[in-house]
């Protein structure tokens, strides 16, 4: 839900595409309007206008006049695609900076991901091997 | 794109010896939800007034699409500013002040006046002198949204609704703003209600503007963060400190201006704890910040001389 | 849509406010009389009974010149009437009912004594002073009469709302401090037995036209003080 974190806008911008990466929004399926956005998280039209009108500029959503928005085609390979950079910062980083804490070296930290990706079954093993950057 | 439909320019309003607005410039813009915020008697219903004619400038300039809307019907006529205080004729019932202001709102919707009163289980057919206060607001909610009017001023809309009410009014403004867009000002001190409804905030204390900015602009604006004293002041040196608050060794802070993703890591490094601050927080801070930095320049009273003069004020009126 | 007309019809949205309770208390004024006069032994009166009944509906109006500027001001304000509206609505509605008012006193005055009394030889109506004069100088004299307590009730109103206790105490102190010094001015000059010789010679039609008067002076001093003045 909305928190006073950061920009409301933004904050939207970001559910949209959570909804795209994991697939919840199809490519090419049609986005709810932005009076529907401000009506169900209880925000102002205008930011909800804002958040959608930044993922329009970004590409990740067109406009068809008098229809309304959908999801373009390769958005979500573009998404994916920015959050594996994202993935370095945000996890990578803590995740190594706690583990040197801990005494946790980095043979040890490669057993402890094996173990994760064993048990859940879901996680998409290719996403190690890819590695990033 | 959008164009200012409402421009202040250095307006003062003085009551003998109380100063209600001191030196207010503004611009509202067409179809965007504003916020008024600000402390009891900070000046919010002072200014609606005189933005409404109904009050009086003691100096400065407004202009109200364009024109002075003093005595001016054409003006007046795209106004809807029913105060919190509102004041109906003695043997009125809600539905008399609906047919009235039928008469002098082109745009009003009787189907929806009509929708909102059954929403608010208002008692159309009982004197407006005998309800209960809650319902006395709700007769001001639903002539200022039923008016449709092209600049709508609510004063303290929610005074003695209930939670489910007042969402229910939060509720049936956005649905009609987004169907009928207009300049919407919301007066309020319940600020954490309304902030994500408004596109801009003006905050007011003391008669003066103390921010004028986009609500996104604001959320985010100012970050608190705690951890032990000496690592969280090294980290704040030099930065703006609004509120600082401290528990033994612990020491938290409010810091004005957000951080930028390299700060929001060094502070994760040194194992500092960041935490947003809501709008609510941010006027509180600002607020308060402001009145102490004015008093102790002596160019204002102390805060308790100030309530002193506000409730003559109001009995002078 | 006219505004001024709007404020009219404002002030008619409820009926009883300007039209019910003036017709209730003129008709059991007016049935109360004929009651009190029928229960009187016909020996107790002899000659023709009057009765002041018929003034109770003019003091009403007197109130709701007060009532009309207090609680509608405030609301007319919140639904943006410009005061120049506000006025010429409130006090356009009160001439047209002070004419049709007047114009039922003449009537009833009328039918009076053509019934001879009620058939009782009562007058509440036909009060004598104005009942001699032809029917337009009646109507003019009731119409002014009304205006001039109405008006009286409006400014007041509109001086309390711009000053509240203060602009009544002064207005009120100023007014006797004039009629001081008009008496004062009269004794000094030794003109009290002209003055008295006036006001016997004052008839409906000359006393009609100094309250036209006040009550255009009322009229414009009302006027000015509502336009500065806030809800």
């Amino acid at each position: 839900m909305i928190d006073d974190s950061r920009p409301i806008f933004l904050q939207i911008a970001e559910m949209i595409e959570n909804d795209i990466v994991d697939g919840v929004l199809a490519e090419e399926a049609q986005v709810p309007s932005t009076n529907e956005f401000a009506a169900f998280h209880r925000i102002n039209p205008a930011t909800a206008a804002k958040g959608v009108n930044r993922l329009v500029d970004d590409g990740i959503l067109y406009k068809k006049r008098g229809i309304g928005m959908f999801v373009a085609a390769g958005a979500r390979s573009v998404l994916i695609g920015r959050r594996r950079e994202d993935f370095y910062e945000q996890f990578l980083r803590p995740m190594a900076r706690e583990a040197c804490k801990l005494g946790i070296d980095n043979q040890q930290l490669l057993t402890m991901l094996g173990r994760v990706a064993a048990t859940e079954s879901d996680a998409p093993a290719a996403m190690e091997k890819e590695g990033v950057q | 794109m959008s164009t200012a439909i409402v421009e202040v320019s250095n307006l003062s309003r003085v009551y003998r010896d109380v100063t209600a607005l001191d030196g207010v410039s503004l611009t509202l813009e067409r179809d965007k939800i504003y916020g008024l915020l600000g402390r009891n008697g900070a000046g919010k219903t002072t200014l609606m007034s005189i933005l409404t004619a109904q009050g009086f400038a003691s100096s400065g300039e407004v202009r109200v699409f364009g024109e002075h809307p003093y005595e001016n019907e054409q003006v007046l006529s795209r106004l809807c500013f029913i105060r919190e205080s509102q004041k109906y004729p003695d043997d009125f019932k809600p539905i008399h002040a609906f047919k009235a202001a039928a008469l002098f709102y082109q745009n009003w919707d009787h189907a929806l006046a009509a929708q909102l009163a059954q929403d608010f289980a208002l008692p159309m057919k009982r004197r407006i002198k005998k309800l209960s206060r809650g319902q006395l607001s709700a007769v001001g909610v639903i002539i200022g949204l039923a008016s449709r009017a092209e600049l709508t001023f609510f004063d303290e809309p929610y005074l003695g609704l209930d939670a489910v009410a007042r969402q229910l009014f939060y509720d049936r403004l956005l649905a009609d703003y987004a169907e009928f867009p207009r300049t919407i000002v919301l007066s309020s001190h319940l600020i954490d209600e309304v902030a994500n409804l408004l596109e801009h905030v003006i905050i007011i204390d003391q008669g003066r503007i103390l921010v004028d900015d986009d609500a996104d602009n604001i959320r985010g604006s100012a970050v608190s963060i705690a951890g032990p004293a000496h690592l969280v002041e090294s980290f704040a040196a030099g930065r703006a400190v609004l509120h600082r608050e401290s528990i033994g060794a612990l020491l938290a802070l409010t810091l004005d201006g957000a951080l930028t993703a390299a700060e929001r890591r060094e502070a994760q490094e040194l194992g500092l704890e960041l935490a947003p601050v809501s709008l609510q927080q941010i006027v509180i801070r600002k607020t308060l910040d402001a009145g102490a930095s004015l008093g102790s320049d002596g160019s204002f009273e102390d805060p308790t001389d100030i309530e002193r003069k506000e409730t003559q004020m109001g009995a002078s009126r | 849509m006219n505004r001024a007309l709007g404020v009219a019809k404002m002030q008619l949205i409820n009926k009883w406010t300007f039209l019910g309770i003036p017709a209730i208390i003129l008709g059991s004024a007016f049935a109360l009389t004929l009651a009190i006069w029928a229960m009187l032994p016909a020996s107790a009166v002899t000659g023709i009974k009057y009765s002041g009944a018929g003034q109770a509906v003019m003091w009403y109006f007197f109130a709701l010149g007060i009532q009309s500027l207090t609680l509608t001001f405030p609301f007319a304000q919140g639904l943006s009437v410009s005061r120049r509206n506000f006025f010429l609505g409130t006090v356009g509605l009160f001439t047209v009912v002070a004419a049709g008012v007047a114009a039922l006193y003449v009537v009833l005055g009328q039918l009076e004594l053509r019934s001879n009394g009620w058939g009782m030889n009562g007058r509440i109506f036909a009060l004598q002073w104005v009942a001699d004069q032809p029917w337009f100088v009646q109507l003019f004299f009731y119409f002014v009469l009304m205006m001039f307590l109405f008006l009286l009730g409006f400014w007041g109103a509109t001086l309390y709302k711009r000053w509240q206790a203060t602009g009544l105490l002064v207005s009120g102190l100023s007014l006797a401090l004039i009629l001081v010094a008009a008496f004062g001015l009269i004794t000094w000059q030794g003109s009290w037995a002209q003055v008295g010789s006036w006001i016997v010679s004052l008839t409906p039609l000359s006393l009609g036209v100094v309250a036209l008067g006040l009550s255009a002076a009322l009229g414009v001093g009302a006027f000015l003080t509502l336009r500065r003045a806030t809800p």
